[in-house]
């Protein structure tokens, strides 16, 4: 008989029920597709913050001096395959003269260095060859200082030795690599005349700040007399603004749950008008308090799993479009998400048919007389 | 032999208005009360009363053994799903359930349901081809049986009308009567709020009722 009366309830509610499930389904929506963002957002940003530079630095104790270069040989003990590792560009820098003007030179390879950096804005091409001998990347301060445009022609010197390359592009980074000319590490070690030496190793390594720190101690005991250090001013910033985004999706959902919860409230408190007259027939007849109540009760819940299923199944798509809209890709589903919308679904439909618990107070003589 | 209805003294204050004062009456198993008096006199008071919807504020209602004024709200909602079959002036049914169901709620209340007994008690009042239609469908005369097979339906010691063909036809009204008539021949006490002479010539006792005090018990004119 519960399910019977429950049934005919439901139906003879529906049009205030309808109003209070598209509440929680919305309710419900918007919390899936941020808690479905959440859980896939720190993986996406640490993959978008290894496109923004370096986060590992491997040099020699005292990079900088000629007596200070490391072996290109590291570059194979790095550990490149890794699965962590997104990108290990090696740098030799080289005081080199265009005309009579200084400049520095950053050896590298093309390939890596467009991988962990590909934020610059690059006028021209990218060199995409990694040994590429006759082209380099110039930096816009130096580009400007030196009067070149991509496809111009400069001629670089280091003591006797010289080099002719053609600017494939002019980068912006906004940094200190705008003063800068990039040609591939063979080219640098030519004209330093310095053959597999480096001055240092950029690396992007992906992961939380732990396994970042795991790593760079793994790193540093497979590389004797380097040092390898996290740039932590990058990792700093990146959990910040991961903190701050994870603290962001709490409280939006949060203020979306309490907007929920009073929508499902205006909704039970009208129904809760409407039914005040059965529950005084129903308390007349003998009908306890509790058994009423486990009726509304059975029926907000219902309401609860209805509004938190349909509202997760359209947070997957909706994830799903703001991850393609944000990210460029598309958030995957978690299949965690849906427990989790359920029981907010269902505790904030609960919430909000608190004013069906007000008739449990209701007393029959009075509705029975009409008052 | 203990009466199966004791009312003594009976007071019952809504704030500043006494609505019943110094009612006394007894009441034997297998009786047929009608209760009359002028509107406000306190007929539905006393009722409700009777039927555990209200507490009396002074005096003593004992009804089958237990004294209404002592019990707990608990106790109040177990002594009507058990002792009292109610039929109201406005039906009260629940407009979303069939009459099937309407019936059925009552034995949901009470213990369990039971939808061959529901489907007789409603054959009995002459509904058996209505089982599954809506109050809404019904007219009132059969809104009205169904009330009856509802408060039939648990088997209640006590059966309280408040006006029950108060919103009827005559030829209604004459249905109705003739299954309260049935009713008391089977044994059932029955106790009937009415305004109508001839409902309560149909009693075996007259209860009247004049500014909330018992004015006169009396014999039906016949």
């Amino acid at each position: 008989m519960f399910w019977r009366i429950f049934r005919q309830l439901l139906r003879a509610s529906r049009g205030r029920l309808t109003v209070a499930l598209i509440a929680l389904s919305s309710g419900s929506a918007i919390s899936s597709a941020l808690l479905n963002i959440n859980l896939d957002a720190e993986q996406k940003l640490r993959h978008e913050f290894r496109t923004l530079g370096a986060n590992v630095v491997v040099a020699p104790p005292s990079a900088g001096s000629d007596a200070a270069l490391a072996d290109a040989s590291i570059m194979d003990r790095i550990g490149i395959g890794s699965p962590q590792m997104i990108a290990a560009a090696p740098y030799l820098y080289v005081a080199a003269n265009a005309g009579a003007q200084p400049v520095i030179l950053a050896g590298t390879w093309f390939d890596q260095v467009a991988k962990m950096n590909s934020w610059w804005k690059v006028d021209g091409a990218w060199v995409t060859s990694r040994d590429d001998s006759s082209h380099c990347l110039v930096g816009q301060a130096a580009a400007h200082q030196f009067g070149l445009a991509p496809g111009s022609h400069i001629e670089l010197r280091a003591g006797e030795r010289k080099v002719s390359l053609t600017a494939s592009g002019i980068i912006t980074a906004g940094s200190d690599e705008d003063t800068q000319i990039f040609t591939s590490l063979e080219v640098a070690q030519n004209l330093a005349g310095l053959p597999g030496r480096v001055s240092l190793v950029q690396l992007s390594v992906s992961g939380t700040p732990s396994e970042i720190d795991a790593f760079t101690s793994r790193l540093a005991g497979a590389l004797p007399g380097l040092d390898v250090r996290p740039v932590r001013k990058l990792a700093a910033a990146e959990g910040s603004i991961l903190g701050r985004i994870r603290g962001l999706i709490f409280w939006t959902i949060t203020l979306i749950l309490i907007l929920t919860t009073l929508g499902v409230l205006a909704s039970m408190a009208a129904l809760a008008m409407e039914r005040s007259r059965d529950v005084g027939l129903m308390k007349a007849l003998g009908g306890s308090v509790q058994r009423i109540m486990r009726l509304f009760l059975a029926e907000a819940a219902a309401l609860g799993v209805l509004g938190g299923t349909i509202g997760f199944a359209i947070g997957v798509v909706l994830a799903r479009w703001i991850g393609g809209r944000v990210f460029g890709v598309a958030i995957s589903p978690r299949l965690a998400v849906f427990p989790a919308t359920i029981i907010l679904a269902v505790g904030v439909a609960l919430l909000g048919a608190l004013p069906l618990r007000l008739l449990g107070r209701v007393r029959p003589a009075e509705i029975l007389r009409g008052e | 032999m203990t009466p199966l209805v004791q009312v003594e003294n009976l007071e019952k204050r809504f704030d500043a208005v006494r609505a019943l004062h110094g009612v006394s009456f007894e009441v034997e198993a297998g009786e047929w009360i009608a209760i009359m008096g002028p509107s406000g006199s306190g007929k539905t008071t006393l009722i409700n009363i009777l039927g555990g919807l209200d507490h009396p504020t002074s005096g003593r209602v004992v009804v089958d053994g237990m004294e209404i004024g002592e019990l707990s709200e608990r106790e109040l909602t177990r002594y009507r799903s058990d002792k009292i079959g109610f039929v109201f002036q406005q039906f009260h049914l629940v407009p979303y359930l069939t009459a099937l169901e309407n019936v059925m709620l009552a034995q949901y209340f009470h213990s369990i349901t039971d939808e061959k007994e529901a489907a007789e008690a409603l054959r009995r009042v002459g509904l058996e081809d209505r089982l599954e239609h809506l109050p809404a469908q019904l007219s009132g005369g059969e809104q009205q049986r169904v009330a009856i097979a509802r408060a039939l339906i648990n088997h209640p010691k006590l059966i309280l009308a408040d006006e029950p063909t108060g919103n009827l036809d005559e030829e209604n009204e004459a249905t109705i009567l003739k299954l309260l008539h049935e009713l008391h021949s089977a044994g059932h006490t029955i106790l009937v709020v009415t305004h109508s002479q001839a409902i309560g010539n149909l009693a075996d006792r007259r209860v009247e009722l004049e500014h909330g005090r018992l004015a006169r018990i009396t014999l039906p004119v016949r």
